[in-house]
């Protein structure tokens, strides 16, 4: 149950990657349609991220399961320059790659759990988390 | 990847059968508006109805296409987007509030002749 | 004295003497089926839980009738509540005869005596474990009824009306939960009728703040989406107040203050009409 996937993120067809391998766990685990939906949409942003922002990284999905509660857990881990400024880019709109800027404030309203840490120069590590209902 | 453009009279249609990556996406970008040039056409329906997710980075580019398409004088409806792909999109916080929509292909080609034609 | 009067005090004695034996032992069973029993849940069931648990069943041995005192009920009916399994309380119980009989064949030769005994206990317990039982399934079918009712109050129901004119009737308070509920029935209630307007009559909504309204806004957002118009009806003065006063702004979208009224707008967008026979 517990196994972990993860997807190297190098470029723009691991975000493919990455969100199909989240659509199938999600489907496994008994997520319905529009949950699978926000899962998928929450690892192509998370992916995205890593592409445009570090350059590689990696994506892990697992299965996970606290006291008989289950859910899926997302991890997006980079080595990248790491985000100088967290609390502007968990707002909405803002951009520095002139996307929607909808990004992380976006993935954390589409999971139930969401946790950023990152150190500058050294890399970013993000965690969400999704509870089957 | 390259997503098929038909022409319908003065309409293009497109209906998304594949998982969109964003190579794809902005191949379709440049191959609709190079059509548009092309034929001259005044409408374009873009069918989702197969589509079961879309990202912030596809919202901006179908964003994008509406309204460079509206540039070169050609409507843009989008058709079929499924629920699960709604309510996402809200929770991404993004509305589209300026793209016209509409519930599958047919309604989408009636809802453009209404708008054209008068 | 009777033999049975007699028979009952031989147990109260024992039970009183070795108090501080049988609990340990008691204990060292719990020990055994607590970890497995609390698996999967968040609880934690101290040890001095364990031990009123034990001391309750000790002093109800020496009442000899649980009805006398109602001390034990109110202690099943806290740990139940608590999401404490059933089966912990009556693994308890299986327990606390075990280590008494235990005590009571280590310490007795009399045969006849000891078998006397057994049954004695039997009859004083299985009185507390019919009542932890029933206890138990009264509070599940409480909480059975109060999720029912919940249930009902969280329905929101698209109601198809004319060619692709649906209703949504909203009564009572929308929470986040609640909102999410509306969003999915709506859309798929778009698709599977086909509506091209859509009616949210919130005439039956007490209180909209800036997050209902922020919810409404958004579940008219995805209707959009679809391709469907959503129109929002039962707009009564005091809410048009507030929306205006709280600054929300629902100008995007059409408003009408009657079903009714939004009803014939749907009509008009849809192309259609209703004809009087008069």
């Amino acid at each position: 149950m517990d196994i972990q996937s993860c997807v190297e993120v190098r470029n723009e067809w691991d975000i493919v990657s990455a969100r199909q391998l989240g659509r199938n766990m999600a489907k496994e685990l008994g997520f319905g349609n529009v949950d699978q939906a926000r899962i998928t949409t929450a690892i192509s942003e998370l992916a995205r991220n890593i592409y445009l922002y570090a350059g590689r990284g990696k994506i892990c999905i697992e299965p996970i399961d606290q006291l008989g509660r289950k859910g899926l857990r997302i991890v997006a881990l980079d080595n990248g320059p790491g985000i100088r400024e967290i609390r502007k880019v968990m707002e909405d709109g803002y951009t520095t790659s002139g996307g929607l800027g909808a990004g992380l404030p976006g993935v954390k309203r589409l999971m139930d759990e969401f946790s950023i840490e990152s150190t500058v120069d050294v890399g970013t590590e993000i965690s969400a988390t999704k509870w089957l209902r | 990847m390259r997503i098929p453009i038909l022409k319908l009279h003065e309409y293009l249609l497109i209906t998304i059968q594949v998982e969109m990556d964003d190579q794809t996406a902005l191949q379709f970008q440049e191959d609709l508006l190079n059509k548009i040039h092309d034929t001259g056409a005044k409408g374009v329906v873009i069918d989702l109805t197969s589509v079961d997710m879309i990202d912030s980075f596809i919202a901006k580019v179908l964003g994008d296409v509406v309204r460079m398409s509206k540039l070169m004088g050609a409507q843009v409806v989008l058709t079929g987007i499924q629920p699960a792909v709604a309510i996402t999109l809200i929770d991404l916080g993004i509305s589209m509030r300026e793209v016209s929509t509409a519930l599958d292909l047919e309604q989408g080609l009636d809802k453009l002749r209404l708008e054209l034609e008068g | 004295m009777g033999v049975q009067e007699k028979l009952d005090n031989l147990i109260v004695q024992m039970i009183n003497e070795n108090q501080e034996t049988l609990k340990n032992n008691w204990l060292k069973e719990v020990k055994l089926f607590k970890e497995k029993e609390l698996v999967g849940t968040t609880l934690k069931f101290s040890e001095e839980t364990d031990q009123q648990f034990f001391s309750m069943l000790i002093k109800h041995i020496n009442f000899h009738d649980i009805s006398k005192d109602g001390t034990l009920d109110d202690f099943f009916d806290q740990v139940l509540h608590t999401g404490l399994p059933l089966s912990y309380l009556t693994q308890g119980l299986q327990a606390a005869r075990r280590v008494v009989l235990n005590l009571l064949v280590e310490t007795e030769n009399d045969k006849e005596k000891v078998a006397a005994v057994y049954r004695e206990i039997d009859r004083w317990l299985d009185p507390i474990l019919n009542r932890v039982v029933e206890n138990s399934s009264q509070i599940w079918e409480r909480t059975v009824s109060v999720q029912k009712t919940a249930l009902l109050e969280l329905s929101a129901p698209l109601i198809p009306v004319f060619k692709n004119i649906s209703v949504m009737p909203l009564i009572g308070s929308i929470d986040t939960e609640r909102a999410k509920l509306i969003m999915e029935n709506l859309l798929n209630g778009v698709i599977k009728y086909r509506s091209e307007v859509v009616l949210i009559d919130i005439t039956g909504v007490p209180v909209v703040d800036t997050m209902v309204a922020h919810h409404i806004i958004q579940a008219a957002d995805a209707v959009r989406l679809l391709g469907s118009t959503c129109i929002l009806v039962g707009i009564r003065p005091e809410i048009a107040q507030t929306i205006v006063s709280l600054g929300i702004d629902l100008s995007l979208f059409p408003t009408k203050s009657t079903l009714q009224k939004g009803m014939e707008n749907a009509l008009e967008i849809t192309n259609q009409q209703l004809i009087s026979n008069k």
